[in-house]
């Protein structure tokens, strides 16, 4: 793709066509990856009432989040919901990936749209549909109080169990798009060799979609653990006291309080939680995808 | 569905197909819920409904604080779309193209907004907008920070285009000694026009819901529309912001409908 036609001596063409990249990679530069030196500089800065950071260096803001009771609550407040959640999505992703994938009705497309949006509604509109839903008079208290179950609302709003409902709903879509993908890449061959060969349904799902399709669960599992561990608007909506995280918290930070040095830390906490949590997840799910072919 | 045909359903079908049906009301309930509130007459967010009105979107198009924020989310919206269906085809272009070795760093390059959770760009560009001095004024912070999360939504899909592109079609065009630009503008835009659209409506309709970092990130005095809901959710709770929240799903599954009408939502990259 070098050569050129009148064999003047000419930079390469991927030199030449650089300038064709210029514009987003310092598009990105700039107000992407400059910015994240941000984050680490800011919360290495010294507090200060009267500007943004003192004129110091320090590493206090870590240390003190790392030993503060109620940090350390949050945190793994946090992780629990972010783990709770994606079991959730995959449990009831799997499912509707599955039917997607054997599907073959017309009605497709419109199975599509029914997955895709809760993802393409915005966020404040789909936690609002859950703060109708679950509050104390809410749709679901209602229908139970009038069918007599219940006497007094069962409290859903304000606790971790609405913030970790929502979630589930909201980032259901993220796993099953991933999986669809793997599913339809399956060659259905392989599920009706073992069929032939006398194997179950379930003994041929167990021992053959399912561990075919592991790379795509993986993929979901992670996408959903990080933006469930780091979306604000929902735990700040539906959350409460009881069910603030760690964003919720950051912004707090950030916003109410004015400790940017402080906040930057946490946030910086917050990214090394994921990491490590993903990290470890690999090294967990590893194991299981060596053995596929 | 889920058999081969010819296999007759036996009682797990059945159980599969209500559970997933259960878990598509559990997906359609929120958002059908919104949409049938916000028509409701009465006072209240609740069932039972007192009768069908569109009094609630006529108290909506009333309030100014909507129409302001409305005005100013579909102008950041729109800059982005732009910006990025310039930047992003070019750079797809260039991807797909020219950078041998490196595609696959700057493809991860390219994506990366998309992959970082969008609390933690919206931080870093609040600090960093702080030390340019620009601090939030002149909407020049939240501006970039929609440029920038929504950049991917467009390369990817031009990406997608160009994959199944055939460049024999653009050399037929150079030889018949059509140059250049003539060559992009009428062969290879045409081709990559269904990236093109998918991607900057994706773009347009991200940049309208983004929240975090509109709200890290916005000018004194300007909020966007989920700025503007998230405020009033939290002091009042009538249908009004049911409205407001319809009247997003309906622009929404607008984009949706145009984006099968044109070019198939099978098409869809993210």
């Amino acid at each position: 793709m070098t050569e050129t036609r009148t064999g003047a001596p000419v930079a390469p063409q991927h030199l030449r066509m650089l300038w064709m990249l210029a514009p987003a990679f310092v598009l990105l530069l700039l107000f992407f990856i400059l910015p994240y030196v941000s984050i680490a500089t800011m919360s290495l800065r010294e507090a200060s009432t009267r500007a943004v950071h003192g004129e110091g260096w320090t590493v206090s803001h870590y240390t003190t989040a790392l030993t503060d009771a109620y940090i350390l609550t949050v945190i793994g407040r946090t992780v629990l919901m972010g783990g709770l959640v994606t079991l959730l999505a995959l449990l009831l992703g799997y499912p509707v990936a599955y039917h997607l994938a054997m599907s073959r009705s017309r009605w497709t497309s419109l199975l599509y749209v029914c997955v895709l949006s809760p993802l393409l509604v915005g966020l404040v509109v789909r936690t609002f549909a859950w703060m109708i839903i679950l509050s104390n008079n809410g749709v679901v208290n209602q229908t139970l109080r009038s069918l007599g179950l219940i006497d007094f609302p069962l409290q859903l709003m304000n606790t971790p169990a609405g913030v970790v409902i929502a979630l589930t709903h909201v980032f259901l879509p993220f796993v099953v798009l991933p999986l669809l993908g793997n599913l339809q890449a399956i060659n259905p061959e392989v599920s009706m060799a073992a069929r032939s060969l006398g194997a179950s349904r379930l003994r041929t799902f167990l021992k053959v979609t399912l561990p075919l399709s592991l790379p795509g669960l993986q993929a979901g599992a992670i996408l959903v653990f990080v933006l469930s561990i780091s979306a604000y608007v929902t735990p700040a909506l539906l959350g409460g006291v009881r069910g603030r995280t760690m964003s919720v918290l950051i912004v707090q930070y950030l916003v109410d309080t004015f400790r940017w040095p402080a906040g930057a830390a946490l946030a910086t906490i917050m990214a090394a939680v994921a990491l490590i949590a993903v990290t470890l997840f690999l090294l967990l799910t590893a194991r299981a995808m060596r053995r596929l072919p | 569905m889920t058999a081969a045909s010819g296999v007759r359903r036996t009682l797990w079908d059945r159980l599969f197909l209500a559970l997933v049906a259960a878990i598509y009301i559990f997906l359609m309930f929120p958002i059908v819920l919104v949409v049938v509130l916000s028509l409701n007459s009465g006072e209240f967010l609740a069932f039972p409904l007192e009768g069908v009105s569109l009094r609630w979107f006529g108290a909506l198009f009333g309030n100014q604080r909507f129409l302001a924020a409305l005005i100013y989310s579909v102008q950041i919206a729109a800059v982005a779309t732009v910006v990025n269906a310039v930047f992003g085809t070019l750079a797809a272009l260039y991807v797909a193209r020219f950078a041998g070795r490196w595609r696959d760093r700057l493809r991860t390059l390219m994506t990366s907004p998309l992959l970082i959770p969008e609390i933690l760009t919206a931080i870093a560009l609040l600090f960093y907008f702080y030390e340019l001095g620009i601090g939030t004024r002149y909407s020049l912070a939240i501006q970039m920070g929609h440029i920038v999360i929504t950049f991917p939504y467009v390369f990817l899909n031009v990406s997608a285009a160009l994959f199944n592109f055939d460049r024999s079609q653009e050399e037929a065009a150079r030889s018949l000694g059509a140059g250049p630009w003539m060559t992009f503008r009428r062969v290879t835009l045409p081709a990559i026009k269904p990236g093109l659209i998918t991607g900057g409506l994706f773009a347009f309709v991200i940049s309208f819901d983004v929240f975090n970092i509109s709200l890290l990130l916005k000018a004194l005095g300007h909020n966007t529309m989920p700025l503007e809901l998230f405020d009033y959710l939290r002091f009042n709770f009538d249908p009004t912001a049911a409205a407001v929240a319809s009247l997003s799903i309906f622009v929404t599954f607008g984009a949706i409908f145009l984006i099968d009408r044109t070019v198939g939502l099978r098409s869809l990259r993210f």
